[in-house]
């Protein structure tokens, strides 16, 4: 460490640190949620996430029962506890209560309580011996044994093949894409005209906008949606289409103004000297250069109207043709009263596919557009 | 075969504008149902090309299982009956009820939301003459119209509410080869079962599993104790004043029903996990405790609902049972029963809809779902034989046989309240604070909402 000269390098290596352990913070929560999208819901409840992938002991119930032979005035059965189940490995331990499950090591005699013994052994192969005939119904044995670890893709299956799902796909779609297109258009022009046009009140414009910032959503959520109803609209694609422009505009437009006025000074004034109107300056300076902030204004209003599940509930008429995915996982898979967390998890999944495609995509343009900008 | 085939599609035929009845689940004629008045119904009224809207917190398979009920109205008059669940049900209504975009009918899942939205002129009252039907026709039917009856916009009471599908919530489940195998009998009377819970801490167990949480709305399991106990040392009419405050919250009847509470949850070893653990176990994972080896405990308070989040291979009637919460011998108060029901009510009144609700009260739309599973009815005419589960028919018969039937208490007070203050309320107390400090705390909540 001495060779090294100077603080820097040391700087680097405790931001790099701390840089892993901020994001392995992060992805936690997500890895937990994905091994629990292959998970059982009562393997989800009986053990954490982070032991999926080891054998776990678990502690099962089974019944004896079956034709005994009789040997010297006693009857034996015997038997294979395995027999029919699947994926039980070594027993460990076992017992005739409940209350005591495991008391007894694999392999020694226990008393039975109606008399007799039993034993069990470490393969499964059991041994009761009862000086009278046992019930037809058999006698309850508890045992430990290693479970493997088991994953399943039931959850997934659940998910994407059920009724509608590609149904509720679209729709997001189609719910998503102009509801990102829109607001942009409408925020790009109003933000060139804030930023570089001399017009008067312009500045009680911006204060508005950022004022409008701060407006809950759910306060417009009934005025706007009798506005719908007087107007015509009611609930349909329109209607969000609408609702999600107005709710994302004042944001939009916040940033690219915010972005646009700090672009040179010169190269626009320069458009104008040499003649060009406000629209060519728009369309052929501005524009290309604010790339950056459209497609991270776009990332933005994307997973946000592709995560949405109010305005959806509220714009959107109630039938299952038009349902977003959000609403069909809340409203319909995930069942009356939730608490299938392997469903959740695996729901979860499917629905952060789209986006993190959208983002990894739109990355690239991200660096292109940035690109452009420096080097004009 | 063939001739009960032929049966059904005569006995179809036989309905007006049968455009669905192929898929019905059970075909017309078939099985122990109230066909005759179904029959009548349908010679009755021609609906072809109306549409009745309906919107409802069922969702999953309860919205699947309440559809195929609604195909019997759909074969009967032609209507088509357009259903849809939200799990956002209460803010989703009340938004489309103030913009003007409300389906024809509301299904509540408690009375609270629809008296406040009768007051607020949201709610069309029921047709004529229902609140005479109810009276006559539900076990405890008196208790049914009250439940379903709020004052309007000018403060005059009026009928809004028709109840289907009720949920019985004085249960106690346990596991009957734990039970078995440790010798323990079935408690006849509050003083048993206080017996058995300290006899199975004496035997080196734990007696029972509770769990208050629930997301945004934890601590209701309490009140539901709570309030099941108040039924058990109060007489009703205590529990009706307490219901709307008449009654002040910090009265020594509530602080001794709480306490009461307290002895089960807040005794060293009664609780799975203790005091703690009682507060912060999601009211969905708490059953589970039964079924673990060895027992993480032998009994588990809550609704007819809870079999949906046991284990899944545990089969409800052998592995898992339920016997009534027991009232105490000493006090002479009957058997009273704690319940809740989800009720419809009129949000955009049509003629279409007024059949729908004469539909509703035909025993056939309580027996279509209970032969699905997974729903009780008050409806005296039904006939129980139908109910999926002996356990369920078990259950169907307590709610029957009710001397007094009083509906879940946080339900009915006022949303500040009963989906508020006394929820918090009961996990403070459950993790330390006095009875005493909790229900003065609510009533002075309460006060400042009057």
């Amino acid at each position: 460490m001495e060779n090294i000269a100077g603080h820097k390098p040391a700087l680097t290596w405790v931001t790099r640190i701390c840089v892993l352990v901020l994001v392995i913070l992060w992805l936690v929560p997500t890895v937990g949620l994905f091994v629990s999208s292959f998970r059982d819901r009562d393997d989800i409840s009986a053990s954490p996430w982070w032991q999926a992938p080891f054998p776990t002991e678990q502690t099962s119930a089974a019944r004896i029962s079956g034709e005994p032979a009789l040997v010297d005035d006693v009857y034996v059965l015997t038997g294979n506890l395995k027999d029919g189940e699947e994926g039980i490995g070594k027993i460990t331990a076992f017992g005739v209560s409940r209350s005591d499950p495991t008391g007894i090591v694999a392999g020694e005699e226990t008393e039975l309580r109606g008399g007799g013994t039993l034993v069990v052994n470490a393969d499964g192969s059991y041994e009761m011996r009862t000086p009278e005939e046992p019930s037809d119904k058999g006698q309850r044995v508890y045992f430990a044994a290693e479970v493997p670890p088991e994953f399943t893709t039931d959850n997934y299956e659940r998910v994407l093949y059920s009724n509608g799902m590609a149904q509720a796909f679209i729709n997001t779609f189609t719910v998503t894409i102009p509801a990102t297109v829109i607001p942009i258009l409408i925020a790009a022009f109003a933000a060139y005209a804030l930023a570089w046009m001399q017009f008067p009140g312009r500045g009680l414009l911006i204060a508005g906008v950022v004022g409008l910032l701060v407006v809950p959503l759910q306060l417009a959520l009934v005025p706007l949606l009798r506005l719908h109803n007087d107007i015509g609209i009611g609930q349909s694609f329109v209607g969000i289409w609408l609702a999600h422009t107005g709710f994302g505009l004042p944001l939009a437009i916040y940033l690219l103004r915010n972005y646009m006025v700090g672009l040179p000074k010169d190269i626009i004034e320069g458009a104008k000297v040499d003649g060009a109107t406000d629209f060519q300056i728009f369309t052929r300076i501005v524009l290309p250069l604010s790339f950056p902030a459209l497609a991270s204004f776009a990332i933005f209003q994307f997973l946000w109207t592709w995560n949405d599940l109010l305005v959806a509930k509220v714009f959107l008429p109630s039938d299952s043709g038009s349902w977003v995915m959000t609403r069909k996982i809340a409203d319909d898979l995930l069942g009356s009263r939730g608490g299938d967390w392997g469903i959740l998890a695996t729901a979860a999944f499917v629905s952060i596919a789209v986006p993190i495609a959208v983002f990894f995509l739109m990355q690239r343009y991200l660096v292109r557009g940035l690109l452009a900008g420096s080097v004009k | 075969m063939k001739k009960v085939l032929f049966a059904g599609v005569a006995a179809s035929a036989m309905i007006a504008g049968n455009a669905h009845a192929q898929d019905l689940m059970f075909a017309p004629g078939d099985g122990d149902f109230h066909w005759d008045s179904y029959q009548a119904f349908a010679d009755a009224n021609d609906l072809a090309g109306q549409t009745v809207t309906i919107t409802g917190p069922w969702t999953g398979n309860e919205k699947e299982r309440v559809e195929k009920v609604f195909d019997y109205f759909e074969a009967a008059t032609g209507a088509t009956v357009e259903y849809s669940g939200s799990d956002s049900f209460e803010q989703d209504i009340v938004i489309s009820a103030e913009a003007g975009s409300a389906p024809n009918l509301a299904v509540f899942p408690q009375p609270g939301l629809a008296a406040d939205m009768a007051k607020r002129g949201l709610l069309t009252p029921l047709p004529e003459g229902t609140a005479e039907w109810v009276a006559e026709n539900f076990a405890a039917g008196q208790s049914w119209v009250d439940l379903g009856t709020y004052a309007d916009q000018d403060g005059n009471d009026q009928l809004y509410g028709l109840f289907y599908r009720a949920d019985l919530k004085s249960l106690v489940w346990y596991v009957p080869e734990a039970f078995e195998e440790m010798g323990y009998e079935i408690p006849e009377s509050m003083e048993d079962l206080k017996a058995l819970t300290q006899q199975i801490v004496d035997d080196g167990g734990t007696p029972w599993c509770i769990g208050l949480g629930s997301g945004a709305a934890t601590g209701w399991p309490a009140t539901d104790w709570v309030e099941d106990l108040m039924l058990r040392t109060q007489p009703a009419s205590v529990y009706d004043q307490w219901v709307t405050n008449e009654l002040p919250f910090n009265d020594p009847a509530v602080i001794g029903a709480i306490n009461e509470f307290g002895w089960f949850a807040r005794t060293d070893g009664y609780a799975d996990g203790g005091a703690e653990a009682v507060a912060s176990t999601d009211f969905r994972d708490s059953p589970t405790g039964l079924f673990e080896l060895p027992p993480k405990c032998y009994m588990h308070r809550q609704a007819s609902f809870i079999p949906a989040f046991f284990p899944e291979d545990v089969e409800v009637g052998t592995d898992a049972d339920f016997f009534y919460f027991p009232s105490y011998a000493e006090k002479d108060l009957g058997n009273p029963v704690l319940g809740a029901g989800t009720l419809f009510g009129i949000t955009s009144p049509s003629d279409a809809t007024n059949t729908f609700l004469e539909f509703m009260k035909l025993p056939i739309a309580h027996e279509a779902w209970m032969a699905q599973g997974g729903f009780l009815t008050a409806h005296a005419g039904v006939n129980t034989g139908l109910y999926n589960t002996d356990s369920e028919r078990a259950m169907g018969e307590i709610l029957q046989g009710a001397t007094t039937f009083r509906f879940d208490g946080s339900d009915l007070m006022p949303g500040e309240i009963g989906a508020g203050a006394f929820w918090t309320g009961m996990v403070d107390y459950t993790t330390g604070a006095s009875a005493e400090d909790v229900t003065a705390a609510i009533q002075s909540r309460w006060n400042e909402i009057k």
